[in-house]
């Protein structure tokens, strides 16, 4: 249940249903190795095994074998400087089992960083180039626009 | 084929030997049926269905592999109440779970962003998906508020009370429903806080009370003597503004008092 105000469950009464969820997940790339079937997510603190069920299949269409939960405790930090503590808030880690043909790997999302970093670079310093030209020309006659002569 | 075999003879084990006969002879009609093609065509079908495919369906976690490597992602503003009230309550529905997706989708690229230590273009957008989604939250809640009053004549909310909790401090208590009403339920009844009292809390409270009457009593010299000031140095200031600005001073009694008298021989027309 997310975190709205339900009535009170009991034997006999219709099941429970939630319209609209508020429940977040997110993918994580996960820190040790799986099989190519289980995926990481994070998940809010309140959902349980059968709500990150539930949210994959009915929401994504994902079909879901097995899910296990834990809590990760947040890192706790000392300032260097008035050495109080912070804590980082613990997230709920849930790992779900896909099918055996069923299979994921976590995407490379930098792959092409770089290159396209390059290219912007040389763009922006074409048009430096430019306006440096400008400038040049303009010396002797500051405050001409750029249109009155080629 | 052993597998069947081995199973066969558990259920021989189990059943006798009668039963142990006809299970052999069916497994032998089986192999007999089962010509080299056959059994060639379902290992090719075996080789290719152990090939695990890639998820599709998870990729709705990640953006558009062409704003991977952007540092600038446009994206329009957020859903406005008017605009979502002329929306069906289907349409409703299916809105909050593309916004339940496009936030879980947020989520996953600003967690891989600060994982490898790169900047996660445009994080506006995820203010953006909350404010949609708090206004549409507020366009449904009207909705069932309505029909609840039409039907019930209530409002259909949790119903809320202020009450003093332990400390003697005033604050909002939503009520909870259960299973056994009030009187009956002793384990609440001795449980509940909702009460004070104590020495240590009496002097808590007047502690704390004064130190909420110091703050209003000198945000009221503050405001006086900001008033005397500003007479003392102007003497001929609008008094109305003055008034209108500082409601709470009575600038009538400070002109008969001393304090706002300048130190300079006032000019006499002559």
């Amino acid at each position: 249940m997310s975190t709205r105000w339900y009535p009170i469950y009991q034997r006999g009464n219709p099941q429970l249903r939630v319209f609209l969820p508020n429940f977040w997940m997110k993918l994580v790339r996960p820190t040790e190795e799986q099989p190519a079937n289980v995926v990481t997510f994070a998940v809010s603190t309140q959902m349980t095994k059968h709500d990150v069920k539930n949210y994959l299949e009915k929401i994504y269409k994902i079909p879901v074998v097995d899910v296990r939960t834990r809590i990760a405790l947040g890192d706790t930090k000392r300032d260097q400087v008035y050495g109080y503590i912070t804590k980082n808030e613990d997230v709920k880690l849930a790992y779900v089992t896909m099918p055996k043909n069923e299979a994921f790997t976590f995407p490379d999302l930098f792959a092409n960083k770089a290159e396209k970093q390059e290219k912007d670079e040389k763009s922006m310093d074409e048009s430096k180039q430019g306006f440096r030209k400008f400038l040049d020309r303009n010396k002797k006659r500051p405050g001409t626009p750029g249109w009155y002569s080629i | 084929m052993s597998a069947t075999l081995i199973k066969c003879f558990n259920l021989a084990k189990a059943v006798g030997t009668g039963a142990f006969r006809n299970a052999l002879a069916t497994s032998h009609s089986q192999v007999a049926a089962w010509s080299p093609a056959t059994v060639g065509s379902l290992l090719k079908c075996g080789i290719h269905s152990n090939v695990p495919l890639q998820n599709e369906k998870l990729m709705e976690f990640f953006d558009d592999p062409k704003h991977w490597s952007e540092t600038e992602v446009k994206v329009g503003r957020a859903w406005r109440t008017d605009e979502l009230r002329i929306k069906s309550n289907k349409e409703l529905h299916q809105l909050w779970y593309i916004l339940l997706k496009e936030r879980n989708m947020l989520f996953t690229m600003e967690h891989e962003c600060n994982d490898k230590m790169e900047v996660f273009p445009n994080p506006e957008r995820i203010d953006k998906i909350k404010i949609s989604m708090e206004n549409l939250e507020t366009v449904v809640r009207e909705r069932n508020k309505a029909y609840h009053l039409l039907e019930t004549g209530e409002t259909g909310e949790r119903p809320q009370k202020q009450i003093h909790n332990a400390f003697g401090l005033r604050c909002n208590y939503k009520t909870i429903e259960h299973v056994l009403p009030p009187f009956m339920n002793t384990k609440w009844i001795k449980a509940q806080h909702n009460t004070y009292g104590g020495r240590a809390v009496h002097k808590f409270l007047l502690h704390y009370r004064e130190k909420l009457y110091n703050v209003k009593r000198k945000a009221k010299n503050r405001s006086r003597n900001e008033v005397m000031m500003t007479l003392r140095r102007n003497p001929n200031i609008d008094l109305q503004m003055l008034k209108r600005k500082y409601p709470d001073v009575d600038i009538d009694k400070l002109l008969s008092q001393d304090k706002t008298r300048g130190h300079y021989v006032t000019k006499v027309d002559a």
